[in-house]
């Protein structure tokens, strides 16, 4: 089952990928400011469901950071570090796509749209994360300082998530039950948001792995 | 148990009052955080004087008067605050603090002293930068809400990074990293409530109540979190 799980997760993803360019439909409300074709509007099938993907990195590492603070076991440990970790990379390419996006439909990458202040405020937050993980060499005092943190961002994380982008009188970002879409669209952002999801708790199960190798190969050098 | 929880009380505001009157007892000795502070704070206030002149009389510039009043508190606080734990670690007294006090009193006699110093220095401070930019108040009380709403979010949020900072290599660099992502949400409140000192028009006075009421929230949301979180980082 090991095995196979990878394959039908790339069978997935790959089918999202040619659903995303060949079989979802365009949507006029998408085209370009000088009225070219809407051909931008696919990048939706990436941009939404990586950015869904990172938040639910961030709530699970949250997860494991508590539980890691209930339980001083690293195996949680490593889980939230490498959830952040993977989920980082997966907030800044939201990022970024979210940007070349803004830059055809809006005429700039960007503008403090409050969507983009919750995700720089993340990234901001979670690039902390790892800088205080690389000054504390200790694993414990590590896996302590770092999880207390992650737990402080889950809980101050509400204000940036659903109140600051409340308090800013407009956003350009679409609302997803105003937006008017052809069902097709829907289907694929939702199975490209199943998959883009398994793709990151697959990565993040490939490095917490890996830490806990490292973490053995550290104890074994001590010894 | 009425009796318990009121002998738990009164031991537990000794403790606290033990702390804070030992942090200033310390502080007053050198005077180093209360200088480094507020020479930060009169330092980046002179430049942006001296740069800008009296900005608040133009209309135009008016609306980025708190941004700077809030830099220069933050950025001042930043330079002074973090000494708090670290000193505790560096001179080794830590480890006694650990074993006499109650981490929640001793979270709570730090977060007042941070507080004290904040608001011993926004007392200087924040009539020279009112004065030097010539920056209009309306409303009074209103600047005193934000301030002191603003100044209880920076002390309770720094004293709990402090911590967690105390037990890390690069400590002074470390703070300002740790800190700007969570005090974020707490600065853009309070310098919308500030703005709301100097603005005669409804719309912007209605935002500012509300970044006002925020930024209350966010403060109890620290102190919580900071309540929930601090014994896990002060005990090894």
């Amino acid at each position: 089952m090991r095995q196979v799980l990878p394959w039908i997760l790339w069978l997935w993803i790959s089918a999202v990928i040619w659903a995303a360019l060949f079989y979802a439909p365009l949507s006029a409300g998408f085209a370009g400011l000088d009225g070219t074709s809407p051909q931008s509007s696919r990048i939706v099938f990436f941009h939404v469901p990586m950015a869904v993907a990172s938040f639910f990195a961030f709530l699970a590492a949250a997860w494991w950071s508590v539980r890691y603070l209930m339980k001083r076991d690293m195996r949680y440990d490593h889980a939230a570090t490498a959830a952040i970790e993977v989920g980082l990379v997966f907030c800044v390419l939201a990022t970024v796509t979210g940007g070349v996006w803004a830059q055809v439909q809006w005429g700039a990458f960007w503008n403090w749209d409050p969507r983009q202040t919750s995700i720089a405020l993340a990234i901001l937050f979670y690039g902390a994360y790892a800088t205080l993980r690389s000054a504390i060499e200790d694993p414990e005092v590590r896996a302590r300082i770092s999880a207390a943190y992650s737990a402080l961002g889950f809980i101050v994380a509400p204000f940036l998530f659903f109140i600051m982008p409340r308090m800013a009188s407009f956003s350009l970002h679409p609302k997803p039950a105003s937006a008017e879409m052809a069902p097709e669209i829907g289907i694929v952002v939702v199975a490209g948001i199943l998959g883009f999801t398994a793709l990151f708790f697959w990565m993040q199960n490939l490095r917490c792995r890996v830490l806990a190798l490292e973490a053995k190969l550290d104890d074994t050098w001590d010894d | 148990m009425w009796r318990d929880l009121s002998i738990w009380a009164t031991d537990w505001l000794a403790e606290t009052r033990a702390i804070f009157s030992k942090e200033w007892r310390s502080e007053l000795r050198t005077r180093y955080a209360l200088n480094t502070v507020g020479l930060f704070a009169f330092t980046t206030l002179v430049v942006v004087s001296l740069s800008l002149g009296p900005a608040g009389t133009s209309a135009a510039a008016r609306p980025f008067v708190p941004v700077l009043l809030w830099l220069i508190l933050l950025f001042a606080a930043s330079a002074g605050l973090p000494r708090t734990f670290v000193h505790e670690e560096e001179s080794r007294t830590a480890i006694v603090l650990r074993l006499t006090a109650r981490p929640s009193s001793l979270f709570c006699g730090k977060v007042l002293y941070n507080l004290t110093l904040l608001l011993a220095i926004q007392i200087v401070t924040v009539p020279l930068f009112l004065g030097m930019l010539q920056m209009p108040v309306q409303a009074p009380q209103q600047l005193v809400l934000a301030l002191l709403v603003g100044g209880y979010g920076l002390a309770v949020g720094s004293t709990l990074i402090a911590a967690m900072v105390a037990q890390a290599q690069a400590k002074g660099p470390l703070f300002a990293v740790l800190a700007f992502p969570v005090l974020m949400p707490l600065l853009k409140f309070a310098i919308d409530a500030t703005l709301g000192a100097s603005a005669t028009d409804a719309v912007l006075l209605d935002q500012a109540s509300v970044a006002l009421s925020l930024a209350v929230m966010y403060d109890l949301t620290l102190t919580v979190a900071g309540l929930m979180l601090f014994p896990v980082i002060w005990n090894p």
